[in-house]
């Protein structure tokens, strides 16, 4: 699209009046306009999350701290992990699965459009319905307000006895809402690739993203509603007076713990594989070079996604299961860093040899890798159970899965949002504002997550409201809270360069970055109807083969 | 099905109008009579009732979007000229294959027997070393054999001193296949990585590789096997897998390299034979 | 290069994908079946764990009836969707009734058995731990085949008034995936709780 008619379309659309424009983002059906409100409305929880996140550190600075009460500080914990697991990452990926996936497999919408809007709505009122706790949820005079169980919930905290009033029920009805669109995603997902592909693009044609979407896809509708189950068996419990997980009448606790396991690990599968499609997309283009073992990567996230359901009980290694239990569990764990340690090299191999250009997104895609590694030999210390039984329910591991969300899948994001805004909003990002965005983020995300490691070893146990002088916490706790201040100095950076860029960056044209995939060869922003001719392609990188048509991919693939 | 029916229209690129879903309101309305629905359980049944009123009338007016007929609005398309280019022409060259405009490296390798005879050449060189020390050092060729069936037959770990300097047959055959086996799997991995080390490959895989394994078994040699792990003789250990590396290494580059099939079709790679199977490649070159 | 570039220029084989009816309805299934999962593995986890009275073996009867009405609704779906395909509506009508009568038998027989354990055995949600899982699990099969039944009532008013056609086929046939999952679901029901569990 040429520039005078990006001004044009701006003009008709500021023309029309403020109600009506917000009425057509109410009533879309449109994949790129959901993508755009999933993605917005993530970024607004991210925002209040982040803030939870930090009165938690401030309340940790010092020992003996009484910045808030021991059961805001519960509250906050609760609702933190909560809403970074359901209402930030999960949509945001979501929100960025639809706005890409019918581009780059050269659709023109999801293969179910108002099942879209649907599952976007169930997610957002989701969310409201769980932050309407902290108005809505004084049941009991004292009770409380908004859910303090902690986000696994385990029972029988959850017992009507000892969790009076409605906050544990705000939590469970929030996630089976946010739960039912989240299950609308993943079947629209797995529809639309198998069943909108543009002509030519074969399974083993389309885009790295779009084979790990359908991937997550799948694992979200298989490990989604086991969480739904687990809800409804709890609402049981609650409201009818059911005994699923009432130890007094045969019930048993551990068995919540399964069930929430069984979901919860998938879970952070479901929420590294899109950040893996993220990176997979990044890196070839970043290295000018096609993505090295196309197919071990497609093998290896189905790999992930079949493992990724037979190693939830290494959560559970310090409730004393059997041995054999125990040795089938760390072994499985083990077993799933092979497939990504594959992707890995995989990506290294993509670099390896190429012209790498440091732009932003390469940078965020370079601070993936390595800090992915690391999470994930940390992960690998965590899933052999003596090592397990040593530092479970310590801040060792709150350090470690911190290194995998926001070492890896917000850097990931962080890279996504840099690479694919041109597209969304037809405008470049600043790459100053980028960069300072990019090493502001990292140095505060090693000063957090680095440095907790070791307050853990040292013993220190996870959700502890404060603690004791002497026992040498002090200062890396400190630490850890200065480097959330700068983490939350980046995202302030970044929040002002998104606002910036949106009226005065550089217009970005069709294809800014010199890619391959389809999403570049209509304007940006796409018009309605994504492409006026659909595409037919013959290759992995369709705009490879338009770009250099005397050396055309599909010849070798 | 709509999709399909505007997928056959696509075809003709010159349609100046596209069918997309129409806007509707109807799944927002569910999703919040859903919600309302189940906050009524936190709140009071009145909005529960009104949640249920609201969830109805969304189904039904989803209902009516979709039957009989998909509702569908009807989009103009301004048809712009897109162009696709680059501003990088140049396309950079590996230099190690120019007569291939795509290459899967390495370009040569050794075939896969090359590694089943490294396995076995040195599979013998370290069985020899090995007996040699038991005939020398303990006076019984079948000590060592004893030893090293211990890994796998628990039976021996209970065998006097005595009795593991005489022949038992079971023990010699087990010590054999473990012997056969582990060699020739090492073998094979020597025929396929040789090639990629590039310099000096018998000094890595004949003498680093071995200083690396042999480092490996001495930390976990204890849980693999105890009998073993006490009575070893560390060098005469070491001297053996230096023979094994070395003779496996020789006899893997000694082999005759050959070039990989790239580019081969995947069925003549697999044994099938028929006119036509490299042709059908060369037509692929000309637009279809 | 214009985007003409990448249009079909000549005849090409036809480019076929899966319908997205089938493949929606199959990855719903696939979560219905991972929900199932759940509350089959609870069922099977608390048999004989209850601390009270009454146990399975004093109060359930085998419902023969309403399972061979359930399951052979399967086949008069089939039949219906067969018709429909066929062009002939008022085979469609007729057995689409069949089904819609079978699944009602099945719902009112598990309603009465319902009303049975609660009034004459005193079982409810809250007695006992084969309460909870049991009226659970029934329950949210029962909850499946009543959102079924509500479709096909749906459906069963529209062919009266003639709107459906033969086009409609294909809705008719993803919608019947939906009833034999449900029918296979309750010959597990059945299997955990009628003949393993008692």
């Amino acid at each position: 699209m040429s520039s005078e008619s990006i001004a044009l379309g701006t003009v008709i659309e500021s023309a029309r009046p403020i109600g009506e424009r917000l009425h057509d983002w109410v009533v879309t059906v449109d994949h790129k306009k959901l993508g755009i409100l999933y993605i917005l409305y993530a970024l607004f929880f991210l925002v209040v999350a982040g803030i939870e996140a930090i009165i938690m550190r401030i309340q940790l600075i010092v020992p003996h701290n009484h910045f808030v009460s021991p059961q805001t500080f519960n509250r906050m914990m609760t609702m933190h992990g909560t809403t970074m697991i359901f209402f930030m990452v999960m949509p945001i990926l979501f929100g960025f699965g639809t706005y890409l996936i019918p581009l780059m497999i050269g659709a023109r919408d999801m293969a179910f459009p108002r099942l879209n809007a649907f599952s976007f709505w169930m997610t957002a009122f989701g969310g409201l319905l769980l932050y309407f706790s902290f108005i809505g949820g004084n049941g009991l005079y004292g009770a409380g307000t908004a859910p303090d169980v902690g986000w696994w919930a385990y029972a029988p905290l959850t017992s009507r006895a000892f969790s009076v009033g409605h906050s544990t029920d705000f939590w469970t009805l929030a996630l089976l809402v946010s739960g039912i669109g989240s299950i609308g995603a993943g079947v629209n997902f797995i529809a639309t690739i198998l069943c909108m592909r543009c002509p030519g693009m074969t399974l083993g044609k389309m885009p790295l993203l779009a084979w790990l979407n359908l991937v997550v896809g799948g694992m979200v509708i298989f490990c989604i509603s086991p969480l739904t189950a687990a809800q409804i068996m709890l609402c049981i419990d609650r409201y009818l007076g059911g005994h699923f997980f009432d130890t007094q009448a045969g019930g048993s606790a551990v068995l919540w713990m399964h069930f929430f396991w069984i979901f919860g690990h998938p879970e952070v599968y479901i929420l590294v594989v899109p950040a893996f499609a993220f990176v997979s997309e990044i890196v070839p283009v970043f290295s000018r070079k096609p993505i090295f073992g196309y197919p071990i990567m497609v093998a290896a996230t189905i790999a992930i996604g079949f493992i990724s359901f037979s190693v939830w009980a290494h959560h559970m290694f310090t409730v004393g299961m059997s041995a054999y239990g125990n040795s089938f569990f760390v072994f499985t764990t083990v077993a799933i860093a092979v497939p990504t340690g594959i992707k890995i090299f995989n990506w290294l191999g993509t670099m390896w040899g190429g012209k790498i250009l440091l732009r932003v997104p390469m940078l965020f895609c370079i601070g993936f890798l390595f800090q992915f590694l690391i999470a994930g030999l940390t992960g690998i210390m965590l899933g052999t159970a003596p090592f397990n039984w040593q530092l479970s329910g310590s801040y060792f591991v709150v350090a470690h899965f911190h290194y995998v969300i926001v070492g890896g899948i917000v850097f990931a994001l962080f890279g996504a949002f840099y690479y694919w805004y041109p597209k969304m909003s037809g405008r470049m990002c600043n790459e100053t504002l980028g960069k300072w965005h990019f090493w502001l983020f990292l140095i505060g995300f090693h000063l957090t997550f680095d440095f907790m490691h070791i307050p853990g070893i040292l013993g220190m146990p996870r959700r502890i409201y404060t603690y004791e002088p002497g026992r040498g916490w002090e200062l890396w706790n400190l630490i850890v809270t200065i480097g959330a201040f700068f983490q939350a100095a980046a995202i302030l950076v970044f929040v002002v360069n998104l606002l910036w860029s949106l009226r005065k960056g550089e217009p970005a044209g069709n294809d800014p970055w010199d890619a391959w995939t389809l999403e570049w060869s209509t304007s940006s922003p796409p018009p309605d109807y994504d492409f006026a001719t659909t595409p037919v392609v013959r290759s992995r990188r369709p705009l490879w083969d338009l770009k250099h048509p005397e050396d055309p991919d599909w010849k070798y693939e | 099905m709509s999709s399909a029916e505007s997928r056959s229209h696509k075809s003709e690129a010159t349609r100046s109008t596209i069918h997309l879903p129409a806007p509707t309101a109807w799944p927002i309305v569910l999703a919040f009579g859903i919600t309302l629905l189940l906050a009524g359980l936190v709140t009071t049944t009145a909005v529960s009732l009104l949640g249920a009123i609201l969830a109805v009338a969304g189904l039904v007016g989803w209902f009516r979007d979709v039957l009989p007929q998909e509702q569908e609005e009807t989009i103009e398309v301004r048809v712009e000229a897109t162009v696709v280019s680059t501003s990088r022409r140049e396309v950079a060259r590996l230099p190690v294959a120019p007569d291939l405009p795509r290459a899967l490296l390495p370009l040569e390798t050794y075939p896969v027997s090359a590694g089943i005879k490294g396995g076995l050449a040195g599979s013998v060189a370290m069985a020899v070393l090995a007996c040699l020390y038991g005939v020398l050092k303990e006076g019984s060729i079948w000590y060592p054999i004893n030893l090293l069936a211990a890994t796998v037959y628990t039976q021996s770990v209970h065998l006097s001193i005595a009795s593991l300097k005489a022949f038992h047959l079971d023990s010699f055959l087990l010590a054999t296949g473990i012997h056969l086996l582990t060699s020739l799997l090492v073998g094979l991995l020597y025929g396929a990585m040789l090639p990629m080390i590039p310099h000096r490959p018998i000094i890595l895989g004949g003498l680093v590789a071995p200083i690396l394994w042999t480092g490996l078994l001495h930390s976990f040699l204890e849980l693999l096997n105890p009998l073993l792990n006490q009575l070893i003789s560390w060098p005469w250990f070491v001297a053996s897998q230096f023979a094994f590396g070395i003779v496996a290494g020789l006899v893997v580059v000694r082999q005759e390299q050959v070039r990989i099939r790239q580019l081969v079709p995947f069925l003549m790679r697999a044994g099938f034979e028929a006119p036509g199977l490299m042709k059908e490649r060369a037509d692929k070159d000309e637009p279809r | 290069m214009s985007s003409a570039a990448y249009t079909r220029t000549t005849a090409e084989p036809e480019w076929v994908l899966p319908s997205r009816g089938r493949v929606g309805m199959f990855s719903l299934i696939g979560a219905e079946s991972a929900v199932f999962t759940i509350f089959v593995v609870a069922y099977i986890f608390y048999i004989g764990k209850s601390v009270a009275g009454p146990t399975p073996a004093d109060v359930l009867e085998l419902p023969i009836l309403s399972t061979i009405c359930l399951l052979s609704s399967s086949l008069t779906i089939h039949l219906a969707v067969r018709a429909l395909h066929q062009a002939k509506v008022g085979a469609f009508g007729l057995w689409w009734f069949v089904t819609m009568a079978l699944g009602t038998i099945f719902l009112v027989s598990t309603g009465r058995e319902w009303h049975h354990l609660i009034y004459d055995k005193g079982l409810t949600v809250s007695t006992n731990l084969f309460g909870t899982t049991y009226y659970s699990l029934v329950g949210l099969h029962a909850f499946h085949v009543t959102v079924g039944l509500l479709i096909i009532a749906l459906a069963m008013v529209f062919t009266l008034f003639r709107k459906v056609k033969p086009e409609h086929g294909e809705r008719a046939e993803v919608f019947s995936l939906y009833w034999h999952f449900v029918d296979v679901v309750w010959v597990i029901v059945f299997t955990v709780v009628y003949i393993i569990g008692r």
